[in-house]
């Protein structure tokens, strides 16, 4: 990450952690309706939101991400009917402890889109995608 | 005190000699002055050696898991109709009772294999606290006389109030007497004064980001990483740990100060929901960590936001093995 950092126009390095099921489907379909959104995001399909280790989200940010992104299927649309929801609660956890400690709260983000939500996937990757840019280069937690 | 030690005593010998239990997990006095130390009584004339006092430090709960854990090992060549149960007697005050709550609700053990002494506690001494008192001077004799201790020392004699050197997560104890105990060995402690419960939290809350960070880093920078902290924790009782793994190594082992931040941030967000705040990490660290702002801030969102309490009773499941619907959902982002 150092050298991107030194760059001048440099762009952000988002992690997506995404459900197979919902998100992964939403950003399947902003890419056949050819919607367009930035290409800073590195997408990792899991297989639902409840697999995922917090750990994952720690160890994307001190390995260089400058933001991480989670994303699933909407509360009580999980394809697994309760994962989402039993990830719900780690996040706000995760979420609230991160930003206790200090790392910028908009490094870490969590949101839902379904597998229909083609056109709400690129709007939050734009969005997601500002926000970092407006924090810059992610210092904190970083491996140097 | 004596009152309890000599109820404790007798209660031990009893259910060791009436083989209700192999082993008695208790503590019994140090080698130096003002000192307890964990110990297993296994045989009635034994017991004797028990004490409670104010300065029983360590959560004996971590020896449950211990225990069982080596015994099931020992075990696992026998056929099925052969293994037995190790049954555990365990002295416990608040903190080791709510995490023998965890445990339980984790699945650790059975309920039949634990039989929990509850004692009531009103707190107990603060090392680090009682060295800063001393200047540092090493103790060379002491002993506890009411509310009062009167200690010896090369240089000087000293008498120190109790409530001096109690450690900070005991003066804010919201859980002093056990939650669950199969014999109580005396009345109840008082209740405390929870008010200032957050203090820490609410301290470290009013600062910006980055001063939160520095913070932080400050705090972390001192880690060694001896792991004494999970060694300690009741909580910590998996058999291979993260911070051991190699495949994924998810903590580096070389000096970068991010894998000691990494490691402490994960080991802290392993307790949401499960941390008792029996100080038995903060007793036990080398470099004096602040780890307790950060275990009480997982524990009051734990409050804050899911009303659950680490160990507060065993009919509730554990925080994040569950949900409700009516979770708050406000962190998550929702774009414009």
């Amino acid at each position: 990450m150092a050298e991107n950092q030194e760059k001048e126009d440099w762009e952000p390095k988002i992690v997506a952690i995404v459900c197979n099921w919902c998100t992964y489907a939403g950003a399947d379909l902003a890419g056949i309706s050819r919607i367009q959104y930035p290409s800073n995001v590195r997408i990792l399909r899991v297989p639902c939101t409840g697999r995922i280790n917090p750990f994952y989200i720690v160890k994307a940010l001190q390995e260089g991400a400058d933001g991480v992104l989670v994303s699933g299927c909407h509360p009580g649309e999980c394809h697994y009917l309760t994962g989402n929801l039993i990830a719900r609660r780690k996040f706000a956890l995760l979420k609230s402890f991160l930003s206790y400690i200090g790392v910028e709260g908009d490094r870490t983000l969590f949101t839902w889109v379904s597998a229909s939500e083609g056109e709400r996937f690129a709007k939050v990757i734009r969005q997601v995608t500002g926000a970092v840019k407006a924090l810059g280069p992610a210092n904190r937690l970083v491996k140097q | 005190m004596e009152n309890i030690e000599t109820r404790l005593r007798e209660e031990a010998a009893r259910l060791l000699a009436e083989k209700k239990v192999d082993v008695v997990i208790g503590y019994e006095p140090g080698t130096l002055p003002l000192v307890a130390t964990p110990c297993f009584i296994t045989a009635p004339e034994d017991a004797g050696r028990l004490v409670f006092n104010p300065f029983c430090v360590q959560n004996l709960a971590k020896f449950v898991t211990d225990l069982i854990a080596a015994h099931r090992d020992s075990q696992k060549r026998l056929k099925k109709e052969e293994k037995t149960k190790k049954i555990i007697g365990i002295v416990a005050r608040g903190c080791t009772s709510r995490s023998l709550v965890i445990q339980l609700q984790e699945r650790q053990y059975g309920r039949e294999e634990v039989v929990i002494l509850g004692v009531p506690c009103n707190g107990y001494v603060d090392n680090k606290k009682m060295a800063a008192l001393l200047e540092g001077q090493e103790v060379r004799e002491g002993r506890l006389q009411g509310d009062k201790i009167l200690v010896t020392t090369a240089r000087m004699d000293k008498e120190i109030l109790l409530a001096q050197v109690t450690a900070d997560n005991c003066l804010t104890c919201r859980f002093n007497n056990p939650v669950i105990q199969d014999v109580m060995l005396a009345e109840a402690a008082p209740a405390r004064d929870v008010s200032g419960e957050y203090a820490p939290v609410e301290k470290l809350s009013r600062l910006a980001d980055a001063e939160r960070w520095d913070y932080f880093m400050k705090e972390m920078d001192k880690c060694i990483r001896c792991y004494a902290c999970r060694n300690a924790c009741p909580s910590c009782y998996c058999r291979s740990c993260f911070v051991e793994q190699s495949q994924p190594q998810w903590i580096g082992l070389g000096p970068d100060r991010s894998d000691s931040e990494v490691f402490q941030i994960m080991r802290l967000y392993h307790m949401a929901g499960r941390c008792v705040d029996c100080g038995s990490c903060i007793a036990v660290c080398p470099m004096n960590i602040d780890l307790r702002s950060y275990l009480k801030k997982l524990d009051s969102d734990g409050w804050n936001l899911f009303g659950h309490r680490a160990g507060a009773t065993l009919e509730e499941p554990a925080l994040l093995s569950t949900f409700a619907e009516s979770d708050g959902q406000d962190f998550a982002f929702e774009p414009e």
